[in-house]
């Protein structure tokens, strides 16, 4: 098996990065039924939005694992997007129950973890609604953009935030 | 489930990637804002990408056979298709590489269209992700493997739900067709509607005479099976293998009851018959009309009192007044909803309905006009004949905001409802035929006999000297008593034909012309998930491409339960669902994406997660190993489980955790290249 044909990159620092003209970078995932459909709606209708969300296509939102989340933010996202179908209208009977069940335990992770919940969202998106994925993918866009970009172990270290931030060291006096 | 090894066609999944990617101009719809030379230029220095290239139409057939013989020429074992959604071509492409000797699975459809060069106006943003998108595809593409698709047999019977002229239709061309057809009905007799009218359009034939034999001719057939009295109860399965359970309501009376007149006679309670819509009585136990299917009576539980008059009457068989409900699992490959619609029900005091007794709808008057009905065809009311008949149009329909009040649902009905104008026009032609010194006034606010000859009974009345009165929306007439008791009823009301003038109407009768409303579908749309339009009716897949199909695979709409229809166009309709399921039924297999679930019995620790939250119920335990097992006939590719194994022991094909990281870090790195740019 090959591996991954992407090269590992340096992180930039928050300076590079404004030097760079930074952009947010944020990742959405999307269940193929309803949400994926919904933004081909938007595109049909030419509603322009933000270029900043980069799709992930999965057959149902039930499939997004929260570690794909995790990973997004820790190797480079600056912000991630969940959107399934609303309840009661999944493709597979109830896997958005599944996703519905799991993203707010997520959220307290992510907490844990010191990422800002702006940078996290879970939405609700049917096949009709092009014009509320373009809307929350703008509200998205500029809600990180605010924040700035995340940089997950300096963004720790420098604010002294996170799970285990009020600890001081062993051995240390506090 | 060819996962590992070597493909059918001999292109092994996991050699080296050769990735070919094809960038598709959409003829300008992505060249316009894309710059699509630099995508492809950036394209092919990604790692394992071979070849890249562009082409104006790459869903045309040389854009097609282009790609083709590149990935020959180039011994490409990987495609990526950069163009539009993939609900569009997706599977376009996937035969175009599979007739390049590739295994389909082995492509990668990637959007620059709906969500690039149709939403971003900047072009170098567009350029960005549209580069972006592709690299994520590379990826995603190295870490493929080739797949096979499943193949799920088809249960080689249908559901009709309906009794009426669609329904009746759509099961008989079924059956012809060598189906196995089961066919349900809510109410204790077939024939719907359409058993109630007196005569239809174009050909002027007496409704009964045409739905009888159809009748006959569907439970006659011996590949039909019909269920009356019968309540959807709960629905499961999905295209090619749907469980519908069905409960019987209890008839009461069977067919060994071998003198139902006599028992019908002994009945002593009387209730408004339905049939006739409140126009006459009848008993508690009844038969709606002569002829009527199955020809055994039922009875109404609402006004029945358990008597046991009936019972005695009738020997002592065949009636049962304590019979239970009961339930019916009814398999089928596909499902046909034909429920049809209901007649606007008019309000109180609309135009004096429900007030003046002389004040009608046109299906009443159509009960009235039978010789088999209530006033073996007599128009009389309240005893006494009619000399001056008046019809109301767009009761109902065409509604205007601010003028009508909604509906309970808080919705007016906009739109027109097709039939009623004909259906007026006919009845008046009929009128003046029977009773050639009948005054008939013609109240409309617009007429649309719009089918092929409805125009004729439009040119007929107007010969036969009905008077045609054009009211205006905003100065609709009014219906009161005559002051002067010349007549029962009087009409006032600004003609816009004669300049606004206002006229008194003196009338014996007002017919309604009442318009056509969705019924209350709300437990059919929930169990078979229909999606419903605006109008509050169901709604196809396309009004003109897949206009008898709904979303959901393998249900289809057979009739007025898609929108106003007179019969002629319900039974085209039916007719055409009829065919379109017989040629699902007829192709025996569906075949379905191989994106299903699998295990990796190494690393499965038997904590059986996931069988908890399959939504299918397809993974069960293998006792011997104790592991979990995927039923991959059941398995429907939502990948759920995937998401939930601890161990990471489950995967989804087409969506393992490799394929999907992949796509993500390409996505979120940032290119070294910008960095040494700048």
């Amino acid at each position: 098996m090959p591996e991954p044909a992407t090269e590992k990159e340096p992180q930039l620092t928050k300076e590079q990065s404004e030097a760079l003209g930074w952009e947010p970078r944020i990742v959405g995932f999307l269940c193929y039924w309803c949400s994926y459909t919904g933004a081909d709606g938007a595109g049909t209708a030419r509603m322009k939005y933000a270029p900043n969300v980069d799709i992930i296509k999965v057959m149902c939102s039930g499939r997004i694992d929260p570690e794909l989340v995790l990973t997004a933010f820790a190797r480079g996202a600056d912000g991630v997007m969940v959107l399934g179908c609303h309840p009661g209208d999944c493709h597979y009977t109830n896997g958005n129950y599944k996703t519905m069940v799991r993203m707010p335990l997520l959220r307290r992770v992510l907490d844990e973890l010191g990422i800002e919940p702006e940078r996290f969202r879970h939405e609700w998106v049917s096949a009709a609604e092009g014009e509320k994925f373009s809307r929350l993918v703008t509200e998205m866009t500029e809600q990180v953009r605010a924040l700035g970009p995340l940089d997950w172990p300096r963004l720790q270290r420098e604010r002294g935030v996170g799970h285990g931030a009020d600890l001081a060291a062993w051995g240390e006096r506090p | 489930m060819g996962l590992e090894g070597d493909c059918a066609n001999g292109v092994k999944g996991n050699q080296t990637p050769r990735i070919g990617v094809f960038v598709c101009r959409c003829g300008g719809n992505i060249s316009d804002v894309v710059d699509v030379d630099r995508v492809v230029e950036e394209a092919s220095r990604l790692p394992g990408v071979v070849c890249a290239m562009a082409h104006t139409f790459c869903c045309s057939d040389p854009g097609q056979g282009a790609i083709e013989q590149k990935i020959r020429q180039q011994g490409l074992n990987r495609a990526i298709m950069a163009a539009c959604s993939p609900s569009l071509h997706e599977m376009t492409f996937r035969r175009t590489v599979a007739r390049a000797g590739l295994n389909p699975y082995l492509f990668e459809h990637c959007n620059i269209r709906e969500q690039v060069s149709w939403v971003i106006k900047d072009q170098e943003q567009a350029t960005q992700k549209a580069s972006r998108l592709i690299r994520a595809a590379a990826a995603r593409a190295s870490h493929l493997r080739p797949l096979e698709k499943r193949r799920i047999p088809i249960h080689p019977s249908a559901l009709v739900i309906g009794g009426g002229a669609a329904g009746l239709t759509a099961a008989r061309d079924l059956a012809f067709r060598g189906i196995e057809v089961i066919l349900i009905e809510c109410t204790p007799f077939l024939g719907g509607r359409m058993a109630s009218l007196h005569r239809i359009y174009p050909t002027g034939r007496r409704a009964r005479d045409v739905i009888g034999p159809l009748i006959d001719e569907v439970v006659n057939h011996p590949k039909v099976t019909v269920y009356t009295n019968a309540q959807l109860e709960s629905a499961t399965g999905f295209i090619g293998n749907f469980l519908t359970t069905v409960r019987l309501m209890p008839r009461g009376v069977n067919s060994e009851c071998k003198d139902p007149e006599a028992a019908i006679a002994a009945c002593p309670e009387e209730c408004l018959d339905q049939f006739n819509l409140g126009l006459s009585r009848r008993r508690a136990i009844y038969k709606p009309y002569d002829g009527c299917w199955p020809p055994i009576p039922a009875i109404d539980w609402r006004s029945c009192t358990r008597c046991g008059a009936c019972y005695e009457a009738a020997g002592g068989k065949g009636i049962d007044l304590n019979e239970q409900p009961r339930l019916v699992e009814i398999r089928s490959g596909v499902v046909v909803l034909a429920v049809g619609l209901d007649t606007y029900p008019v309000r109180h005091g609309e135009y004096g309905y429900g007030v003046f007794p002389e004040v009608i709808t046109l299906h009443q008057l159509n009960r009235l006009m039978d010789p088999t009905g209530p006033t073996h065809g007599e128009i009389t009311v309240g005893g006494h004949s009619v000399r001056r008949i008046g019809f109301m149009h767009c009761v109902g329909s065409l509604q205007h905001k601010g003028i009508h009040k909604p509906m309970r649902d808080g919705k007016i009905n906009e739109y027109c409802s097709r039939v009623c104008c004909t259906t007026t026009m006919h009845t008046a032609a009929e009128l003046k035929e029977r009773f050639p010194n009948l005054q008939i006034y013609d109240f409309h606010e617009d007429i649309r006999t719009y089918g092929r000859k409805h125009e004729n009974y439009y040119d007929q009345v107007s010969e036969k000297g009905v008077a045609f009165i054009r009211f205006d929306p905003e100065r609709p007439p009014r219906v009161d008593r005559d002051p002067l008791g010349e007549a029962p009823l009087l009409v006032r009301t600004f003609d816009r034909l004669t300049f606004g003038e206002e006229l008194e109407v003196p009338l014996d009768m007002l017919v309604l012309a009442t318009g056509l409303v969705a019924r209350d579908m709300s437990k059919l749309v929930d169990l078979y998930h229909c999606s419903v339009g605006a109008d509050r009716f169901l709604m196809e897949v396309h009004p003109k491409l897949r206009p008898v199909e709904m979303a959901t695979s393998g249900v289809f709409l057979a009739g007025s339960v898609q929108g106003p229809m007179d019969t002629t166009e319900a039974t085209a309709a039916a007719a055409a669902a009829a065919a379109k399921a017989s040629a699902l039924i007829s192709s025996a297999h569906i075949e379905l994406d191989p994106f299903v679930a699998y295990v990796n019995e190494d690393l499965c620790s038997d904590c059986r997660i996931c069988l908890t939250v399959c939504p299918f119920s397809a993974i069960t335990r293998n006792e011997e190993k104790r592991v979990a097992r995927v039923n991959e006939a059941l398995c429907m590719g939502c990948g759920t489980c995937v998401a939930t194994c601890p161990s990471n022991a489950i995967q989804q094909a087409g969506f393992e955790d490799v394929q999907v990281k992949s796509e993500l870090m390409a996505l979120i790195s940032r290119p070294a290249e910008r960095l040494a740019a700048d």
